[in-house]
């Protein structure tokens, strides 16, 4: 960190995006830069968290997840054969840990309804404060109502974006041509739900 | 109900379905304030080779949360485990602290700018610190001393 050319040039990633830029801050973070873990951890952080909730776990177990998930990479940083590999591994990872954590959950105790109204859903309220809109409270409803596998591929679609479909169908063990169809699918439901709502309103 | 709208297209693109669901999503379900920079301060590691020890709520159906000030805590990985228990004191914390298997084992806390304290832990496993000042706290384990090769290392919890 003394390198104080570097620090006045701005760290050598500066203007990428996307997979470039997380090649190129795994390679600062192999060297020993703790620039580049930083910049990785706030930038890919919000996928490890959708892995997470999109196996159903409540936040503070997806918390744990994102975390248990980082701590893991840094025995990992050197062995990762393809920085370009970075995301893939995050996800899997992830999926794995919060596989994990779904298998710890003590087994469904008999609640009563006051332990009922303590205990978090999963997913907040639909008509959650951040949710301005009748159209994104019958958005969230919707998503709500999808089978997890929807959720999860339609979380992935969302936050790596088109470009890293290789990375959400090797995450997820589809075939690659088989993504677009299942998208195509979740969404068709999706649209199904969302015209029940509007319908009964 | 005035306010809905029948769309004229009913059914949106998929791209725009897709494209309403990521606002949705980052408005509420984004990640938890702070988490990024607790795992950017729980990554600030000397040895990088280190085991994770994950977080055990077990018991704690009604009261799960990321933040604890006072109580036990349990964190477990492969044959390890270790127990804290927090007594508030005043404006800082002492903690009880124990490791299974027991033995001499190095432990360092770390609390986020309040650098950290170290200690070994008894024959018995068992280790106290006094005046652990509150915050973002990590727990450092070298097994078996400062001489350990292996390193087992806490998230990074809010005590």
């Amino acid at each position: 960190m003394t390198d104080v050319d570097t620090a006045e040039a701005g760290p050598p990633w500066e203007g990428l995006r996307g997979p470039e830029l997380f090649e190129a801050c795994l390679h600062a973070a192999r060297e020993g830069d703790k620039r580049g873990l930083d910049r990785l951890v706030a930038e890919l952080t919000p996928l490890v968290w959708n892995v997470a909730r999109g196996h159903g776990l409540d936040r503070h177990t997806a918390e744990d997840v994102v975390q248990t998930v980082w701590l893991a990479l840094l025995s990992h940083l050197q062995k990762l054969r393809e920085p370009k590999a970075l995301a893939g591994w995050l996800v899997t990872t992830a999926r794995h840990e919060a596989q994990r954590a779904n298998g710890r959950k003590q087994p469904p105790v008999p609640l009563t309804d006051e332990m009922a109204e303590t205990v978090p859903s999963t997913l907040p309220a639909p008509e959650a404060e951040a949710l301005r809109t009748e159209r994104d409270r019958d958005i969230w409803a919707a998503f709500g109502k999808l089978p997890q596998r929807c959720q999860e591929l339609l979380r992935l679609t969302v936050l790596a974006g088109r470009a890293e479909y290789r990375v959400v169908a090797e995450a997820l063990q589809m075939p690659r041509g088989s993504i677009g169809p299942n998208r195509g699918r979740c969404l068709k439901t999706m649209r199904e739900l969302l015209d029940i709502e509007g319908g009964s309103a | 109900m005035n306010e809905i709208q029948v769309p004229e297209e009913a059914h949106p693109s998929d791209e725009a379905l897709l494209a309403d669901l990521g606002r949705v999503l980052a408005a509420c379900d984004s990640p938890p304030d702070g988490l990024v920079e607790r795992v950017q301060f729980a990554l600030e590691l000397e040895n990088i080779d280190v085991e994770v020890a994950r977080w055990e709520r077990a018991g704690q159906l009604a009261g799960v949360r990321s933040s604890v000030d006072q109580g036990t805590i349990t964190f477990t990985v492969s044959d390890l485990t270790v127990m804290i228990n927090l007594t508030k004191v005043g404006q800082v914390h002492r903690i009880d602290g124990w490791l299974v298997p027991a033995g001499e084992h190095g432990v360092e806390v770390r609390v986020a700018g309040h650098g950290s304290s170290s200690t070994v832990s008894d024959e018995g496993g068992r280790f106290v610190l006094d005046s652990v000042p509150r915050g973002t706290t990590q727990i450092v384990i070298s097994v078996g001393g400062a001489a350990s090769r292996r390193t087992v290392v806490t998230p990074a919890v809010v005590l």
